[in-house]
């Protein structure tokens, strides 16, 4: 039971914070047309600025300025990279955000080595929230969760009942429409992929702390992001909510069983020879968590390829 | 009479909400040239497009010699052996017209999955390939990347990669939009010419094309087929002439 | 088109020779080359030709590298086969994963394809650590390349001469493919599968048929390392390699069919010579990736047709100093980015940091770069590289204006100067996605 309980619990913040990540990377694509490949590189630099700034400023004041900084990275970004590159087609400007992400791992590398960081939660966060079934859940985790909850509602509350969002919407829907609107397009894009980078850029602030900040977490997260994507089909912000969540769960479940394909198969009375079989038949699921989000995207491309909440191919 | 190779029984098509088409019924008999006419947005596209399997129709059937086809992917109705064009030009941009013919001449020679020889020896495909840019009259352009063409070059492209498969049935949107008229002229006797044979429906807004091509015309208006019939027959029915020339001249509705 | 024929003769003859002439470490890293030359190709088939950009190209070379592990033996076993033909089992297991995998990524297209073909990578790649038996764990496999047909197969040479053999067989070969009727219709592929429906072929078989010869060719490339280094890592699986042979394909050109064997040769070839000189040589890989999506998208081999176009209309005399101009520009902007690369690298870098811990309050040490002291509180040290990129900025816009102005008064509306790659030249993925979404 308390495996469940709170299994689900972190599954659904993991999840969260995988939505944060993923709605970024969906408004840019449904926009644009662009799939961002350098999206949670930005979480990865929120997560690094962070770092450095909460030594100097202290953690709050660190999370909103890495958050704001990230944003103005991604603008100079759309504005001095990706608009030069319009021209050549979307295949294009993914091999550009391709290249920037790794130039931007090799960068973090650089300045701050090829290992982890010592990023920590602040102490005056790390407490427990409530004891369940004898364990104590951190506070930090619903910390995390929460604010990514926040950051949704003001983004759904702006994209439906602001001036600015209406814009925005018909320039995602028609941009030519609105251009000849008299809205500023351009100005609306470099703002749309602004913003999603903040918020890659405070997902990886927040989350730097709680999970590992280093080198390789802006490819871990996006190629979960990437599955995320696929498995909820690409444009669709419900479609990713829901397989963000998906995911999260299925990661977290995972975590705790220890048991085997072998032990599948000895309800069949094969146990013997999946024994036999060894190798993948026998391994734990648990030591296979990593794994299993990619297992269920191809489970999801044989029986729904265009994803859960896509349009039909 | 013969039984026809097509015939639409009763089909329907909605994206979503919007009902395109309703209630469609057309036969096209072996060696006909049928035309279909009707105003813009009513629907011609979208039955070429139920017709070779780029949508599945949401209700009625679609009969290929007496096969049912409805749903089928386009390859599986291509290899019964119809064939299509787009109205809206749909080539390989940036290979050769000679590249952009020979892979529609390929696939009658069987050589989709072919690995073991040499493209440039297989004489049939080469010398058909010949034949057709000599047909559409392309032949100056022969290496020309498709892309760069002018749009009544691509146009003859597209009708020649239609016509390469000898199909036994041909559907032609629009071939000859944008053409000269002399360009239309030549392309009206080349259509005549290699549908010898076949069936074909060709969808068409200029009348004088499709009075002089059609042995039959049908008259497609919101998606419903408002009346069939020989070119006598639709020049003189004032449904169609209300409906298609807004005359409101109908003493017998 | 004759004299590419000679050239072709010319390098091969050379390649020949070069054991002859090189040093071990040379021989070897010519070894590597020419690995990296047959896994660009390999991945441009699928790219470059069929229009599907992988991002997790490196999960087939990996299979190939540990099939030809297990086929090699390793002394006290005897292989499966003889050395020679070791990469046999690469190619196998290729085709095999390929098939598998192609199945699955090219039920998509576009944006899709591209990222299930990362995921699955990484999927063997997080998965291959468990899986002892088959990868050998942490530590990995480490195999004996054993004597045959004579051969001792213990120099740097034999094994450079037997890398040269696999590889020319197999470029050519992958040449040879693109005149079959197959490889005329992975271009198709390419260029709008939509209409492919329309006129009979089966898409996504042909595009698993075309995954599955790239997935082959890369697991050959996978057994020659193999075979070169005696031994397998799961690390092979990471995205390091993917990516590299993504960039290294681009910067050579993904539109000419050598041009990304141009890239893999030379970055390779860069890669090897300044391993000793610096530590940033992927950044730098990763810059002049950038540099090349924005400013010369067709790649290298690209610019030949810009020269051609523009000797088309421009003598060589007026050619002269606009080229002697933007070499300098281009040496300057260099420099400017080596230099503060190098300098921030030697500022971050773990050794001066705890100097700096030590040094407490003190003033910063300098840092020794290009054989000279820079101290990094004095303004020099910071002035020299915006100098030279500063300068670098302006020299590239006055030629540049300059050539424009030279071009719009030589220029009649027929020599008009072709850029060096429009629009469509590359396979625009999401056009692709689009023409498939409105298929049935
Ligand atoms: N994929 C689609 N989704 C939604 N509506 C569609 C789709 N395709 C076509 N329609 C609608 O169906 C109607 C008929 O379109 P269609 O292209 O068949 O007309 P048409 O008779 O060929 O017109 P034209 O003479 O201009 O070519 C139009 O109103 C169009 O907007
Ligand atoms: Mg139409």
């Amino acid at each position: 039971m308390e495996y469940y309980v709170v299994s689900l619990l972190n599954g659904t913040i993991y999840g969260l914070l995988l939505f944060m990540v993923s709605a970024g990377l969906t408004l840019i694509f449904g926009m644009m047309g662009v799939l961002n490949f350098a999206h949670a590189s930005f979480y990865m630099v929120g997560a690094y600025l962070a770092y450095t700034l909460q030594k100097l400023l202290g953690f709050w004041p660190a999370l909103v300025l890495s958050t704001l900084l990230v944003g103005v990275i991604g603008a100079l970004v759309e504005r001095y990279f990706l608009r030069r590159v319009h021209k050549f087609g979307h295949a294009h400007e993914l091999l550009l955000t391709f290249g920037i992400s790794f130039i931007i791992a090799e960068l973090i590398k650089l300045i701050y080595g090829n290992f982890p960081v010592d990023y920590r939660i602040p102490k005056s966060l790390d407490f427990s929230a409530f004891t369940i079934f004898g364990a104590s859940y951190p506070a930090y985790r619903l910390l995390m969760g929460s604010i990514a909850l926040a950051m949704f509602a003001l983004i759904y509350l702006l994209l439906t009942r602001t001036r600015v969002g209406i814009v925005v919407r018909s320039a995602i829907y028609k941009p030519k429409m609105a251009e000849a609107l008299g809205h500023n397009v351009p100005m609306v894009f470099m703002g749309v992929f602004s913003a999603g980078a903040a918020l890659a850029g405070l997902a990886g602030a927040v989350a730097g702390a709680f999970y590992t900040t280093n080198p390789n977490m802006a490819l871990e997260l996006g190629i979960m992001v990437f599955v995320v994507v696929v498995v909820g089909g690409l444009g669709s912000l419900e479609g990713a909510m829901l397989a963000s969540l998906l995911i999260g769960l299925i990661t977290s479940y995972s975590v705790g069983i220890d048991r085997s394909l072998a032990d599948l198969c000895a309800l069949f009375g094969a146990r013997a020879w999946a024994e036999g079989v060894g190798g993948l038949m026998t391994l734990k699921i648990s030591s296979l968590a990593a794994t299993i989000p990619f297992a269920f995207m191809l489970i999801i491309l044989l029986v729904r390829p265009s994803g859960l909440l896509g349009e039909k191919e | 009479m013969n039984a026809p190779v097509l015939s639409l029984r009763n089909v329907h098509k909605s994206f979503d909400k919007a009902h395109i088409i309703r209630g469609v019924d057309l036969d096209l008999l072996p060696g006909e040239r049928h035309a279909v006419i009707g105003p813009n947005g009513a629907g011609k596209s979208t039955l070429f497009h139920l017709i070779s399997g780029q949508f599945a129709p949401s209700k009625g059937e679609i009969l290929f010699d007496g096969h049912p086809i409805q749903g089928q992917t386009p390859q599986k109705i291509n290899h019964l052996g119809l064939a299509r064009s787009f109205q809206i030009t749909n080539i390989f941009p940036r290979l050769t017209v000679f590249e952009n013919l020979r892979i529609a001449v390929m696939q009658r020679e069987g050589l989709q999955y072919t690995l073991w020889k040499i493209i440039n020896r297989v004489r049939p495909v080469q010398e058909k390939t010949e034949s057709l840019l000599e047909r559409v009259r392309l032949e100056a352009r022969r290496d020309t990347p498709a892309g760069e063409l002018s749009y009544s070059e691509q146009r003859s492209l597209e009708i020649g990669m239609t016509l390469a498969s000898d199909p036994k049935v041909i559907l032609l949107d629009e071939p000859m939009a944008g053409m000269s008229k002399e360009e239309t002229h030549y392309t009206i006797s080349l259509i005549r010419e290699l549908t010898k044979g076949c069936s074909l429906m060709i969808v068409e807004h200029d009348m004088d094309v499709v009075f002089s091509i059609s042995d039959r015309i049908s008259v497609l208006v919101y998606g419903e087929v408002i009346a069939t019939g020989t070119p006598d027959v639709i020049r003189n029915d004032c449904r169609v002439r209300e409906a298609y020339l807004g005359e409101e001249v109908c003493a017998c509705a | 088109m004759k004299y590419v024929r000679y050239l072709i003769a010319i390098a091969i003859i050379l390649l020949g020779v070069l054991p002859a002439v090189l040093s071990q470490s040379l021989v070897n890293a010519a070894t590597q080359m020419l690995i990296a030359v047959l896994f660009a190709c390999a991945f441009n088939l699928l790219c470059g030709q069929g229009g599907m950009l992988s991002f997790g190209h490196a999960a087939y070379f990996g299979v190939g590298a540990f099939a030809t592990i297990h086929a090699m033996g390793d002394g006290s076993v005897a292989g499966l086969l003889p050395t020679p033909m070791l990469p046999l089992a690469g190619a196998c297991a290729g085709i095999l994963v390929g098939i598998g995998a192609g199945w699955f990524s090219t039920k998509r297209s576009g944006v899709y394809f591209s990222m299930i073909t990362l995921a699955l990578a990484e999927l063997l790649h997080s998965l291959a650590p468990h899986l002892k038996g088959m990868f050998g764990g942490e530590a990995g496999i480490s195999g004996m390349r054993s004597p045959a047909w004579g051969l001792s197969f213990g120099t740097s040479t034999q094994i450079y001469y037997l890398t040269l053999v696999w590889v020319l067989a197999s470029l050519a070969v992958l040449f040879l493919f693109t005149r079959t009727p197959v490889g005329r219709l992975t271009l198709a592929l390419r260029e709008n599968t939509h209409r492919l429906r329309f006129l009979g072929y089966e898409v996504h078989r042909l595009r698993v048929l075309v995954f599955v010869i790239s997935a082959m060719f890369a697991g050959i490339a996978g057994s020659l390392q193999v075979i070169n280094n005696e031994s397998a890592n799961y690390v092979v699986f990471d995205s390091h390699l993917s990516t590299v042979v993504v960039l290294n394909s681009y910067i050579g050109g993904v539109n000419v069919f050598l041009g990304p064997a141009l890239g893999a040769a030379i970055m390779t070839f860069f890669g090897y010579a300044v391993s000793d000189l610096t530590r940033s040589w992927l950044l730098y890989q990763g810059i002049l990736f950038v540099f090349v999506m924005m400013f010369l998208p067709s790649g290298l081999s690209g610019l030949r047709q810009l020269w051609l176009g523009v000797r088309r209309s421009l003598s060589v005399s007026v050619l002269v100093p606009i080229v002697a101009f933007s070499c300098v520009a281009g040496l300057m902007l260099i420099g400017g980015v080596i230099f503060s690369v190098e300098i921030l690298q030697r500022i971050f870098s773990q050794d001066y940091q705890s100097l700096l811990v030590t040094a407490g309050s003190a003033a910063w040490p300098s840092v020794s770069l290009f054989g000279c002291d820079w101290p990094p509180g004095s303004l020099l040290t910071w002035i020299v590289p915006l100098v030279l990129v500063i300068g670098g900025s302006i020299l590239v816009k006055v030629v540049k204006k300059k050539f424009h102005t030279l071009n719009e008064a030589t220029a009649t509306p027929d020599t008009e100067i072709p850029l060096p790659c429009a629009a469509e030249d590359l396979p625009d993925i999401n056009k692709l996605h689009h023409v498939e979404r409105d298929s049935a």
